[in-house]
């Protein structure tokens, strides 16, 4: 098995009186897939930047960052000569075609003028942008964008790639085709570490993922086994407030756990018969009985409220 | 493809080297749009000033014709403008609406190569600025070849100089409007304090050492030397002050913009 690319402990953050990230602990293998889940504001993001030093965490004793090999508050570049990184920001040059875009970036990772042209050339396959080698950024689409930050952040085949929100915004058919890519890449050996909101992205790609909330490790595991320790396995959503009076609440609480929203009750169990047995009795009620996902881990672990930084 | 085991940094030449690119890239892009105004602007002026006013002006100043006196002035205010530009306008522009930075920090490249790379580019833009005032003093015959051919140096160590006063200044604004205030409250001021339109000799005797202050005064005094070939000891102190300048603002800008890029 590779050693760990990255470990992680002790970490903090704060940003005045806002503690960002809060004795945060954790390490990624090499050759898998690490992912961040976590609310707007969770602190994602903060960790991505600690990593590459565009963050500096807090001064305090017994934090180990260790990212390659190297610690990012003493040899960034290193980090960085190593790594790729996908801001959550479209950050490319508009004046700029695609192909002069990728060229600036070669000059930063000092490849030579024959690598970086096969590099490139490459690169606009793989993430299959080839025909839109002299376009204008203003005239891709939202996708391509994204691709083209992709191609980017691998112009110098990093050990390690770093995305924070990859597909955020975008639509399924790009969303499944950067799965792909990243599956790709690990295959061949990249480590990626990526933040995302989307469960579902986490369940397909992540071999491990971290539920971070308010800056602090919440539960971090294989995604399998979140659902298995952390959720029942089905779930009966009961929409309306007053569907449910036809059931008799004390009798079913002991039957199964309750969660309430304003509009939606929602019935876990592992029992699914049980769960279809309650749904026969709600005459007319609109219903859906479903197996338990990412998501309702997320949420349970997370809570449904919104807190003041989302 | 395999991937990098060993990290492979750039050397810091390299580093600086593709950050100056990076701009000079993006600048030359649009051609047309951003070679020509170095090269219409003084010339509007000259003709503007050869047409109307010089008529009126028919006193020697420093020993030189009024057009004289003003052309060797506007070869280094073109150089602190376009500086003065850039490293506001343009490096706030990079910094919260573009992102750019952002993007270039991820790759292997450090917030001071970063800044310094922005000021040898603002340099780089100060020296093609005044070579472009030259071209145009050169074909009026207003000053002559071949000694004046070294002033665009002094226009690259001038938007050096005013570069890093830029960036200092940019490190505290937060919105972009502020920066109005830095070109009204003391651009413009320098413009017509610091011997460009007249000398600094026939300010009245309480303001004129603060005129000395000014940074553009001993630019000034140096292109003028250089574009008439006449030299003396004291140029050595205006030379001194450009580079004791550039050390101690661009140490500051650089400490103060940093936490801005990395916090």
């Amino acid at each position: 098995m590779p050693d760990n690319v990255i470990t992680v402990e002790n970490l903090n953050k704060s940003f005045g009186s806002v503690q960002a990230v809060e004795k945060l602990s954790f390490t990624v293998r090499g050759e898998t897939c690490f992912g961040f889940l976590g609310p707007n504001g969770a602190g994602k993001t903060t960790v991505m930047k600690l990593l590459y030093g565009k963050c500096l965490r807090d001064k305090n004793d017994g934090t180990v960052v260790d990212v390659l090999g190297y610690d990012p508050a003493q040899n960034e570049l290193a980090i960085k000569s190593l790594s790729g990184v996908v801001q959550q920001e479209d950050n490319l040059d508009d004046e700029l075609n695609v192909i002069q875009n990728l060229w600036i970036y070669a000059g930063f990772y000092g490849l030579e003028k024959n690598t970086a042209k096969k590099q490139i050339e490459y690169l606009l396959e793989f993430l299959e942008l080839s025909a839109k080698a002299k376009s204008r950024i203003k005239e891709l689409s939202g996708g391509m964008k994204r691709r083209l930050v992709i191609a980017r952040a691998l112009m110098n085949n990093p050990k390690l790639l770093i995305l924070d929100e990859p597909t955020t915004g975008l639509d399924p058919q790009v969303r499944h085709l950067i799965w792909d890519k990243l599956h790709q890449l690990k295959k061949r050996g990249t480590t990626i570490l990526l933040t995302t909101h989307y469960m579902e992205e986490a369940f397909q790609i992540c071999d491990e993922v971290l539920i971070m909330h308010r800056g602090r490790n919440i539960m971090c595991d294989s995604p399998k086994n979140l659902l298995k320790q952390h959720v029942e396995r089905f779930v009966l959503e009961v929409t309306g407030s007053d569907s449910m009076s036809v059931l008799d609440s004390t009798e079913l609480s002991q039957q199964v756990r309750i969660e309430r929203s304003e509009e939606m009750t929602r019935l876990y169990s592992n029992d699914t018969e049980k769960l279809r047995a309650l749904a026969n009795k709600l005459e007319g009620a609109q219903y859906y009985l479903r197996q338990a996902n990412l998501e309702d881990v997320f949420l349970r672990a997370t809570g449904r409220g919104l807190d003041d930084k989302q | 493809m395999t991937n990098n085991d060993t990290p492979r940094i750039p050397p810091l030449w390299r580093r600086l080297y593709s950050v100056w690119f990076r701009h000079v890239r993006v600048y030359t892009r649009n051609m047309f749009s951003n070679a020509l105004p170095p090269f219409l602007e003084p010339l509007l002026f000259l003709v503007g000033i050869g047409l109307g006013l010089s008529r009126y002006v028919t006193q020697t100043m420093e020993g030189l014709s009024y057009i004289e006196f003003l052309g060797t002035g506007l070869l280094m205010t073109s150089a602190m403008f376009t500086s003065s530009f850039e490293c506001t306008f343009g490096t706030f522009i990079r910094l919260e609406f573009e992102k750019v930075y952002d993007g270039m920090l991820a790759a292997p490249i450090t917030v001071n190569n970063l800044i310094i790379g922005e000021i040898l580019w603002a340099g780089s833009k100060g020296l093609f600025f005044s070579f472009a005032v030259l071209c145009i003093l050169t074909v009026f015959g207003i000053i002559s070849l071949p000694y004046s051919l070294i002033v665009p140096l002094i226009g690259f160590i001038t938007a050096v100089m005013f570069s890093t006063l830029a960036l200092l200044i940019t490190s505290f604004v937060k919105t972009i409007n502020h920066f109005n205030f830095y070109f009204t409250g003391l651009l413009s001021p320098m413009f017509f304090f610091s011997g460009v339109v007249f000398p600094v000799a026939d300010l009245p005797g309480k303001i004129r050492p603060f005129a000395e202050l000014l940074p553009l005064t001993h630019s000034v005094r140096l292109a003028r030397a250089i574009c008439t070939n006449r030299y003396s000891a004291s140029l050595a102190g205006d030379f001194l002050y450009i580079i004791i300048f550039i050390f101690v603002v661009g140490f500051f800008a650089v400490r103060r913009l940093r936490r801005r890029l990395v916090n």
